[in-house]
């Protein structure tokens, strides 16, 4: 294993250099969302008549906390492809090769932080003791992006498949989770309740997301996301051991 | 004392990997067949084993040389030695740092500067960030590429690529070396000086393994022979019978290059 400072600094490394080309570099990363936010957020509170100050905090939160989940989900599935050299080099192993990754979803994430400040200065939401709890429920998510990444990396680099089945499925899952849309004064009991409860991103969203918008994470969301993460880690911890050896031969 | 007094120790070691085969692809000689080879073919699953029941030593001061023809394995073997690949039968016992050069051109990022590809490098390796700052004086001095060294490595030219990735993968030498190849590039004075520089690398690693084709280069440099044949140790012991041995059977009968 390398030390963490210097996968922090790798990640660092990588993160700036992403945008070299760029004008105006990881300004786009703040600029992306804003500008999806500022469109749909008025077109959507329009069509689905709700305030605007209502929406627009739901719709911020969700699609941030979106972009780290899908982040996770669809980097995960390409992450040893994309370190190939240095799996065969022998420098790196899978799990610093894991880390780095992460930390790069992770980091940008953090930019993207200024539209949650932005967003609650200007609808002056309140900030109360509850809303820490969000602080919990991304530590927990990015755990879950961490056991992912290494899951679907070991998948991925046997079964190139999974990238396709990957980016289709969160076409749909970012479209069938409430972000772009309220569910109804019934919540999960209402007609829209099954794209929620059985929608494992709606619950990871939700314990990032609900705490800031001062609703209270339901218990369900609580025990599904602890499941995920108690499976995740225990069934990674058995493929990593089993087929870590295997990578190198499939990359 | 009870430390052991080998460097490396592979006992019986087998390494076998699942092959996937395509379907035939006939696209070339028969286009109509497109549509069935690439919607409709089947891969077929299969194993390949590509290392059987290898046994080496190597002790301090030892410098083994693997000798054998184009596929044999001597790529695979050395890979297996430095830990990347795992045996899928046999122990591989080590005491120390194995470390092998192994495609040190690739994973060299072209956006980022020569500077920057040099400490992503060095992190790599292993090294600490400052351990890394520290290199860089002479890092920057053997591979003459301080005027570029702000400038993006797709300004680059390849063979200034090829200085930089040497002259930072080179610049600390390993318990155990493994070479696959021997690492000459640039132009006469460069090759002279990376000479100097592998020479000493090898003079200050406690054991060598060179894979190479070039015989000359490796009487120079080993004391033993290794000769490897489809995945199978076809003789070992003293270099000069090992080169003989190879000659006279393995040589021979299948394609040199």
């Amino acid at each position: 294993m390398i030390k963490l400072s210097s996968l922090l600094y790798m990640t660092y490394f990588g993160f700036a250099v992403q945008y070299r080309k760029t004008m105006i570099g990881p300004v786009w990363v703040l600029l992306g969302p804003t500008l999806f936010i500022a469109t749909l957020g008025f077109l959507f509170s329009e069509v689905s008549n709700i305030p605007t100050d209502v929406f627009i905090p739901h719709l911020s939160f969700g699609l941030l906390a979106w972009t780290l989940i899908s982040g996770f989900v669809t980097g995960s599935t390409s992450v040893f492809q994309r370190s190939k050299a240095q799996i065969m080099q022998g420098g790196m192993t899978l799990l610093d090769i894991v880390a780095v990754d992460v930390m790069r979803t992770v980091l940008h994430f953090l930019h993207q932080l200024v539209i949650v400040v932005v967003v609650f200065l200007v609808f002056d939401l309140p900030w109360t003791l509850y809303s820490w709890v969000s602080l919990l429920g991304l530590v927990i998510l990015i755990a879950n992006g961490t056991w992912l990444t290494m899951f679907f990396g070991i998948v991925g680099v046997r079964y190139r498949d999974l990238f396709e089945v990957v980016s289709a499925i969160m076409r749909i899952a970012f479209l069938a989770t409430p972000i772009i849309w309220m569910p109804g004064e019934f919540g999960r009991g209402g007609v829209m309740g099954a794209f929620m409860s059985y929608n494992p991103f709606y619950h990871f969203l939700e314990i990032v997301r609900a705490p800031l918008l001062g609703q209270v994470v339901s218990s369900l969301s609580w025990v599904v996301v602890a499941v995920f993460t108690v499976f995740g880690f225990a069934i990674t911890s058995i493929f990593y051991r089993r087929l870590k050896q295997r990578v190198p031969l499939w990359v | 004392m009870g430390i052991a007094d080998f460097l490396l120790k592979a006992d019986q070691v087998s390494l076998s990997v699942p092959v996937f085969q395509p379907p035939d692809r006939q696209i070339m000689t028969n286009p109509l067949r497109f549509i069935s080879d690439l919607y409709l073919g089947r891969t077929h699953r299969g194993v390949a084993n590509l290392l059987e029941n290898v046994s080496l030593e190597l002790v301090q001061g030892e410098r083994l040389g693997l000798i054998g023809p184009n596929g044999a394995g001597k790529s695979t073997l050395l890979r297996l030695l430095a830990g990347i690949y795992a045996p899928t039968m046999g122990t591989l016992k080590t005491n120390g740092t194995v470390k092998g050069l192994f495609d040190i051109s690739l994973g060299m990022n072209p956006e980022a500067t020569g500077l920057e590809n040099i400490y992503m490098r060095g992190l790599q390796m292993g090294f600490e960030l400052r351990e890394v700052r520290e290199m860089i004086p002479q890092i920057l001095e053997f591979s003459e590429l301080e005027p570029f060294i702000e400038k993006p490595l797709n300004t680059y030219s390849t063979g200034m690529r090829l200085r930089l990735a040497v002259s930072v993968s080179t610049m600390r030498a390993p318990d155990v070396l493994l070479l696959d190849e021997w690492i000459g590039t640039g132009d006469a004075r460069f090759r002279e000086k990376l000479r100097d520089r592998m020479n000493n690398l090898v003079e200050q690693s406690r054991g060598l393994i060179l894979a190479t084709h070039n015989v000359e280069l490796m009487k120079s440099l080993c004391t033993k022979g290794l000769v490897l044949n489809k995945g199978t140790v076809v003789f070992q012991g003293d270099l000069t019978e090992a080169l003989e041995f190879y000659g006279d059977s393995v040589g021979s009968s299948s394609a040199k290059s």
